[in-house]
């Protein structure tokens, strides 16, 4: 009996001591006190600024859809096809051809990538919010600023949206409600950062000050707001540190890279190893094959946009009658037979823009046609290819080639340019009545876009019919509302701003429904295969899943 | 908390310790049955340890300590009897059979019990009928076999089945607890380290009975304990098994060839109203299939790529177009090679095998080997003390193949040949031919890829008799692994969209885990009473670390090239991990039984775990479980057409840690090359850091309430067997992973682990066995089982969405009061006058959206079963095994691809033939479209199919050589047998196999398989020397 109490006890005490056996630390984790320090406030600063690109961890719906240079917003508008065949990325196919189901991945990858920015920076100001001692009002003013960045990516893609703060972030609310517009807090968020942030920043992807205020501008625009815009964007233009760069081209060259035009950019850079700090959401966008076989044939300029860059006897544009007549367009020709390229006066800009056959393209040659396009000719996509995006020949720091072929480009992408401020800046002054300011900004402009240098023909001389003139006048607020507008697409076409100017301009329903009709005098069943577009398409549907996953929180766009 | 547990533990051994009285008496005998002596007999003097076996001849001898001892005599399969020595010193003894196994020793862990004792739910393996199928992985021999165990086989050569017992209980992690000789793991791969052949006894512990196992046993607990040898053996035993056959590609959904896949694309063109124009098929009236592919070309060199000039290479239409799933799969060849020796004496006696297997697999350059040792032996030292050990080494390599090639085999156009007319893979890079890659290229480019484990698993023990009745016994058991694998992307110059540099990634991993368990054995009967009780502590802990790394631009495509620092660029670190968790336990239990007519069990465990914080990381789970004898009470009638009734009754609480990742109870942020670092000068790169998983430091272990009754009936003469058992387990506070904490307005992190919800399982497992011998020899024994559970949801906070990484969206949900992983989403009524579907409008407010979403079906079946029939006649036995499940649906998602058309130009199953036309309107195939469809992509009821069905499983007729003829050549035995695996299956189901591996508890029955089923052809031997 003794004996068997003794054996009990002395089996229990072998393996007593299992406090410490039982503590088991995360190997190779931060804790969330490890960083509650300047090295940790640093380090997830860093880590919302890495969102910019589009690359999240884990993520929904489509990983294409995500690219922080919204190509795909160009493909919703008249300013890009998808590009490549039909069946491939039939989703996005989908998308541009307006038959939109909530459950298309691609509204789904744009958005959850957009809340992993918002919550990243919630995640600075929450942690910031956490450390009594210290001065770190310098990152605070960043952490603003990007959650304004992404909120406003937010607000213009969906419209009712909800708003995470940083303290629903730091007591894991995240399933708000959507009742709506959030630019107060879009609007707190820039004012904060215009209030903190310095005027010159030593790094150059760190917005300045004067960024806040071209951004907090560029939200009251889109509340036509017009009087708050014209002072703040004016007061950039007037006083700001920016200029347009000599040479329109540059911008999307590693030369141009955070140049005096530079307000605000993702900074893709290339390295040696798998490149994640390039274009991955872009990845597809190059031609297939082209010049150097690569990938994937995406993201094609139309029709419409080529022709907007035709210009009259004056080297104005063609404000109404633009689409009436066509750029001569080599769909439907194949390489081996021959084609005549456009002999008609064009805007110089056309050919920085537009990648055309016979036309040099970023330095690899004359555009072969149909031999450098993976669309076929029963496919949607047409024959051009897009140039901005695609890194030039010889410009090696903007070169990387990813796992699977794919290019992973260092192209800065300019979420805001200078060209951009002056020309919100001009709206703003047209609807205040201000032409003279307006007409002042359209045409420094121009002025730039004629005296840069003009793409050139292989066998020297300007490889079209370049021509371009400022504007003598605005006539009255209607021509220059109108001369500004169609400015704007032909300074920033295929950057990802133009479905959000026509939302907001209210002209959505009949530009795209013309534009739909008259792609398809190249294309061929273009309009028989597109569905119209109506007002409800001037919002993207909340994703399906998301509204799911609310546990029907959320509450889905009108219409659908 | 502690000390009142340390008194709880204290008060256990009070019942333990009772005297003994000594005196010395040697007795020696034979046993023997109706066909001779019987080696291995167990023979215990009653109420104590003392004991011995029988050799090979069936003698034994030795000191039963008195003249009044009563001696036990039992072995499996045959009926026990107790015989007093009354002074005898010799003692004969002839053993009967015994139909209903009642004394068969169950192994449970810590401890053993009769069959005829047992008061939980166990079920065992009957291992020799199990290994007449081809098992690969040891976890196959439970389908069909162990009534409440559902078994679902991936069909992919190395890859785990599936487990579950009981229903669907957690929506974490469902993998039972597997005891292999002590090593305690959850891992079912640990079990593709094991050679079926060596296993000796694979019982399931189903209810309260595993509550031994505390914290660790709510999904159930597999207790595999391997063969030894045994002492006194007059002679080594040598078994020599052996089978050699092939595998072969079940039933395959059919595509479109050449000439329909044309015509689909032209009717997809026509009822568009386009007009037809087609890279390949021409822009006549009528598609015209080319004799070569239009616009065929392949890179010629790289950096810049370039692709041929057009007409430089050629690749010639095959005459109908290729059937790829036929280039793809081959009749594959399966050999296994398993030779075991046993052998002991006074002092020690071992067990030793070898095996090898190789299962190559259907799809060309897949398949698996393993080669597995192994060595059991135990020693004894004095007359108390008795060291041994179980050891297995085991090297496997799975070639897993290229995920992607099934699909794009039915995704690939028919048009396009494998090779070109130089001998190349082809690929798609020609005008409208989609980007599929070739999958026939892709297995070819993986065939050099490996994963390769090695492990070594088992325990050395001692056991020290202390009193007679009171055992001391100290297991230290342990795992050892590495993982190795390597993975290389080569160059594919014949695809449109090709891979500009070569990469290879290797990964590293290695684990080892330890338990150490100390247990005090109490084992004595007193008068009509008897004890057998355990106390025990034990630690344990898991270790694992590894990392992947990944570099590219390889000269050469050779695998003698494939090492790290061939690359040209930069090496990448992929992933890493580190880390480990920890149980520390105490337990306790006490087996009574009064009369062998009524049986009594309490057990206790407390277990301690690290993957929780505070008063979460300890708790204390206690079962009960009771069973009455009827028919030994005097008031039954002996000659009564039953002849044993037995109910059975358990209560028990069971826990389960498992936590899906890593450590969850607190915030985890994380650099990362990949998704935080920035330039901010647009050259160089800072690092960045991201929140990446977010912690939930109340955690706690999920707990699940089991309750147990059943009936165990033997009748005619035991002839006849039936059990049956009605449970009710009752899961809380399910760990589960809760995306509603963190959605999708949420942060880019893991969401926090959670304790959410409720679910039950009640059900009825029964099962019926009949065996019998004529009297002209035939015997026959047929059993069958077959199991039902009622599954229920209830306390989620909110409906829950399944898998929501598939194409178009989850399909299924769970929400309160409903089954879990239901199939949700819009119900097509029929199809428009434009052959599209149309939607119930479920809430009849007159417009169709997605809150007409509804349940479309269930993935949990009415009931699922098992038949086995045995016959021997002879020399001649046969085997027929079937498996089924009826009354459950399949969400067949392929037709995502296959009927929709994702990729345009791929091709289609042959479903579209009967597609809506305007003069076929009578058909349930939405029109062909040259859209994407998605909405009628997405969740809709076209995709719900009953996934009902009836397998042959098994099938075998053996022939055993008569002993004369066997001993002619050399063997004491020799048997022959041809086999067959899968032969058919009856079910409605159009995909590939209704049996359908689930990616997790929230997202059932969809079918997206990667890998075909495959039928298995053998032709073995067995052979004992």
């Amino acid at each position: 009996m003794k004996k068997g109490i003794i054996y009990v006890a002395l089996l229990i005490g072998l393996l007593a001591c299992n406090d410490e056996f039982t503590e088991s630390p995360a190997i190779g984790a931060l804790s969330d006190a490890a960083l509650k320090n300047e090295t940790g406030v640093n380090l997830l600063l860093t880590g919302a600024y890495s969102t910019l690109d589009g690359v999240r961890s884990g993520g929904y719906g489509n990983g294409w859809s995500v690219s922080g240079d919204n190509w795909i917003m160009d493909v919703v508008s008249d300013d890009a096809h998808k590009g490549s065949t039909d069946d491939d990325q039939a989703d996005l196919k989908e998308v541009e051809l307006m038959n939109w189901a909530t459950g298309n991945g691609y509204f789904y990858g744009k958005w959850g990538v957009t809340f992993a920015g918002i919550n990243r920076a919630n995640a600075v100001i929450a942690l910031i919010a956490s450390i009594e001692e210290g001065d770190f009002s310098a990152q605070m003013a960043e952490a603003r600023f990007l959650r304004g960045h992404f909120n406003f990516e937010l607000q213009k893609i969906w419209g009712n949206v909800p708003y995470i703060s940083d303290e629903n972030y730091a007591n894991t609310e995240f399933n708000q409600p959507n009742p709506g517009p959030i630019w107060d807090q879009i609007e707190a968020d820039f004012d904060f950062a215009m209030n903190n942030l310095p005027s010159t920043q030593g790094e150059v992807g760190r917005p300045t000050s004067w960024a806040a205020k071209a951004f907090l501008g560029k939200a009251h625009l889109y509340q036509s707001e017009w009087s708050t815009a014209a002072a703040l964007l004016n007061d950039v233009v007037d006083n700001g540190p920016y200029d347009l760069m000599s040479d329109y081209v540059d911008n999307f060259r590693s030369a141009g890279d955070n140049s005096e035009e530079s307000i605000f950019s993702i900074q893709f850079t290339t390295d040696s190893g798998q490149s994640y700090n390039g274009n991955s959401g872009g990845a597809l966008n190059f031609p297939n094959p082209g010049p150097f076989g690569s990938c994937c044939g995406f993201y094609q300029p139309t029709q419409d946009l080529l022709n907007a860059f035709q210009t009259d006897g004056s080297g104005l544009p063609l404000l109404d009658t633009f689409n009436q007549t066509d750029v001569a367009s080599d769909a439907g020709i194949e390489t081996a037979a021959a084609f005549t390229p456009h002999a008609g006066a064009l805007d110089p800009r056309a050919d920085y823009t537009v990648g055309r056959r016979g036309i040099d393209y970023n330095g690899y040659g004359e555009h072969i046609g149909k031999d450098w396009i993976r669309a076929g000719f029963g496919d949607i996509s047409g024959p051009y290819l897009p140039k901005k995006n695609v890194y030039w020949n010889g410009d090696s720091a903007n070169q990387a080639t990813g796992g699977w072929g794919q290019q992973l480009s260092g192209v800065n992408y300019h979420i805001m340019r200078f060209a951009d401020v002056l020309l919100m800046a001009a709206e703003a002054a047209v609807e205040t009545g201000d032409l003279a300011t307006a007409l002042d900004n359209v045409n420094r402009i121009r002025n730039r876009a004629k005296s840069s240098n003009y793409m050139q023909a292989d066998g020297g001389g300007d490889a079209a019919n370049y021509e371009i003139e400022p504007y003598t006048a605005f006539a009255d607020a209607a021509y220059a509302r109108k001369a500004v507008r169609f400015e704007r697409r032909v300074e920033l076409g295929m950057e990802g701003h133009r479905v959000f100017d026509l939302r907001r301009w209210g002209n959505a329903v009949q530009v795209m429904n013309d534009y739909f009709a008259n792609e398809s005098r190249t294309i061929t069943n273009f309009a028989g295969k597109v569905s119209p577009y109506t007002a409800t398409h001037n919002l993207f549907p909340i994703p399906l899943g998301a509204i799911d996953l609310s546990g029907n929180v959320l509450t889905q766009n009108p219409g659908f | 908390m502690k000390n009142k547990l340390l008194k709880k533990l204290i008060v256990l051994p009070v019942f333990l310790l009772f005297g003994s009285v000594i005196y010395a008496q040697i007795v020696t005998g034979v046993v023997s049955d109706a066909n001779g002596p019987l080696p291995g007999v167990n023979i215990l003097v009653k109420g104590t340890n003392t004991g011995t076996q029988t050799d090979f001849d069936g003698n034994y001898s030795f000191d039963v300590g008195s003249s009044e001892a009563v001696l036990v005599f039992s072995y499996v399969g045959y009926k026990t009897q107790e015989i007093s020595v009354a002074g005898q010193s010799n003692i004969d003894v002839s053993l009967e059979e015994d139909a209903a196994q009642l004394d068969e020793v169950v192994i449970m862990g810590y401890a053993a019990q009769t069959r005829g004792d047992i008061t939980g739910s166990v079920s065992s393996v009957d291992m020799d009928e199990a290994l007449k199928a081809p098992v690969v992985n040891a976890a196959e021999a439970l389908q069909g076999r162990v009534t409440g165990v559902t078994v679902v086989n991936t069909g992919s050569p190395g890859s785990a089945p599936r487990i579950s017992i009981r229903g669907v209980g957690s929506n974490g992690n469902t993998n039972p607890l597997y005891i292999i000789d002590g090593v305690q793991t959850d891992d079912v791969n640990a079990l593709n380290n094991l050679n079926p052949a060596d296993i000796d006894q694979m019982n399931v512990l189903k209810d309260g009975a595993a509550a031994i196992y505390g914290a660790r046993a709510s999904n159930g607990v597999v207790v595999i304990t391997t063969k030894s040898g045994g002492y006194n053996m007059d002679k080594a035993k040598v078994s020599l098994d052996i089978y050699t056959g092939f595998s072969q590609i079940g039933e395959e959904p059919g595509v479109l060839n050449a000439q329909q896949h044309a015509e689909m694309i032209w009717q997809s063109y026509l009822n568009d109203g386009i007009t037809p124009t087609h890279g390949q098929y021409g822009s006549g009236a009528t598609p015209v299939v080319p004799t070569t592919i239009q616009g065929y070309r392949r890179v010629v060199s790289y950096d810049p790529i370039v692709f041929s000039a057009p007409g430089e290479f050629t690749a010639s239409v095959n005459p109908g177009g290729t059937d790829w799933l036929d280039a793809i799969t081959r009749n594959a060849a399966t050999q296994n090679v398993s030779m075991s020796i046993q052998n002991g004496n006074e002092h020690g006696k071992y067990f030793m095998s070898v095996g090898f297997l190789n299962r190559d697999g259907i799809m060309n350059h897949t398949g698996f080997k393993k080669a597995t040792t192994r060595l059991n032996s135990e020693f004894k030292i004095g007359e108390k003390l008795r060291i041994g050990q179980h050891m297995n080494l085991s090297y496997s390599n799975t070639k897993v193949g290229d995920g992607e090639a099934i699909e794009n085999s039915f995704r690939i156009t028919p048009l396009l040949p494998v090779k070109d007319d130089h001998g190349n893979y082809t690929g798609v890079a020609g005008t409208d031919l989609s980007n599929t890659r070739n999958p026939a290229a892709q297995l070819y480019r993986s065939r050099n890829n490996f994963n390769r484990r090695f492990a070594v698993l088992g325990d050395v023990y001692l056991t020290y008799d202390i009193l007679d009745e009171l055992t001391f016994k100290t297991t230290l058991a342990g795992e050892f692994g590495t993982y190795d694998g390597r993975f290389f992307t080569a160059l594919d110059p014949e695809h449109g969209e090709p891979i500009s540099s070569s990469t290879l990634a290797e990964v590293d991993q290695t684990y080892y885990n330890w338990v150490w368990s100390n247990t005090l054995n109490y084992n004595k009967s007193f008068g009509d009473h008897s004890i057998n009780a355990v106390v025990g502590v034990e630690a344990l802990k898991n270790n694992g670390r590894g990392k992947r790394v990944s570099r590219t631009g390889y000269l050469f495509e050779t695998p003698d090239f494939y090492t790290l620092s061939n690359g040209s660029g930069a090496a990448n670190v992929d992933w890493t991990f580190d880390g480990w968790d920890s149980l520390w336990s105490i337990f306790g239990t006490v087996n009574y039984s009064y009369q062998d007519k009524y049986y009594a069990t309490v057990t206790l465990r407390r277990d301690e775990s690290s993957r929780f914080l505070g008063e979460n990381k300890s708790d204390t789970f206690p079962s009960f479980s009771g069973g009455w004898v009827l028919s030994e009470e005097d008031f039954y009638n002996d000659d009564s057409f039953i002849n044993r009734i037995k109910l059975r009754g358990s209560w028990g609480e069971l826990g389960n840690q498992n936590v899906p990742t890593g450590l969850r109870t607190s915030n985890v942020n994380s650099l990362s090359d990949a998704t935080a670092n920035y330039s901010f000068d647009g050259s160089s790169i800072t690092s960045g850091a991201l929140l990446s998983s977010i912690g939930n430091p109340n955690l706690q272990w999920e707990t699940s309430v089991s309750k147990n009754f059943g009936i165990d009936l033997s009748m005619l003469d035991s002839k006849l067997n039936v059990s049956l058992e009605y449970y009710d387990i009752s899961s809380d506070g399910l760990i589960s992973p809760n995306a509603a904490t963190n959605p999708s307005t949420g942060a880019d992190a893991n969401p926090p682990i959670e304790n959410i919800g409720t679910i039950s399982n009640k059900g009825i497992d029964f099962s019926i066995g009949y065996s019998d011998t004529t009297e002209s020899g035939f015997y026959y024994s047929v059993n069958a089982n077959i199991s039902h559970y009622k599954n229920e949801v209830s306390n989620f906070n909110a409906p829950v969405f399944g898998r929501g990484d598939i194409r178009n969206g989850a399909v299924t949900y769970t929400e309160n009061g409903e089954e879990i992983s239901y199939f949700y989403g819009r119900n097509v009524i029929g199809l428009d006058n434009d052959g599209r579907f149309m939607y119930e409008d479920v809430n009849g407010d007159g417009s169709v959206n997605d809150e007409d979403r509804t349940k479309l079906g269930s993935p949990h079946p009415d009931f699922t079963y098992g038949i086995n029939a045995n016959f021997a006649y002879k020399g001649f036995d046969a085997q027929l095994f079937f498996t089924g499940s009826q009354g459950n649906d399949v969400y067949n998602y392929n037709k995502v691809f296959s009927d929709f058309g994702l990729f345009f130009q791929g091709n289609r199953s042959t479903r579209v033939l009967n597609a809506w036309t305007p003069s076929n309107t009578n058909t349930s195939v939405p029109a062909l479209t040259t859209s994407y469809p998605l909405e009628e992509a997405s969740a809709n009821s076209y995709f719900v199919e009953d996934g009902s069905y009836l397998k042959l499983k098994n099938v075998q007729i053996g022939y055993t050589f008569s002993d004369s003829l066997a001993e002619k050549i050399g063997m004491d035995s020799l048997r022959l047998y041809v086999q067959a695996t899968n032969l058919f299956t009856i079910t409605n189901y159009s995909g590939f196999d209704p049996e359908v591996v689930s990616y997790d508890n929230l997202s059932l029955g969809i079918d997206s398989r990667l890998y075909p089923i495959s039928k298995v052809f053998t032709l073995g031997a067995n052979i004992k020397f």
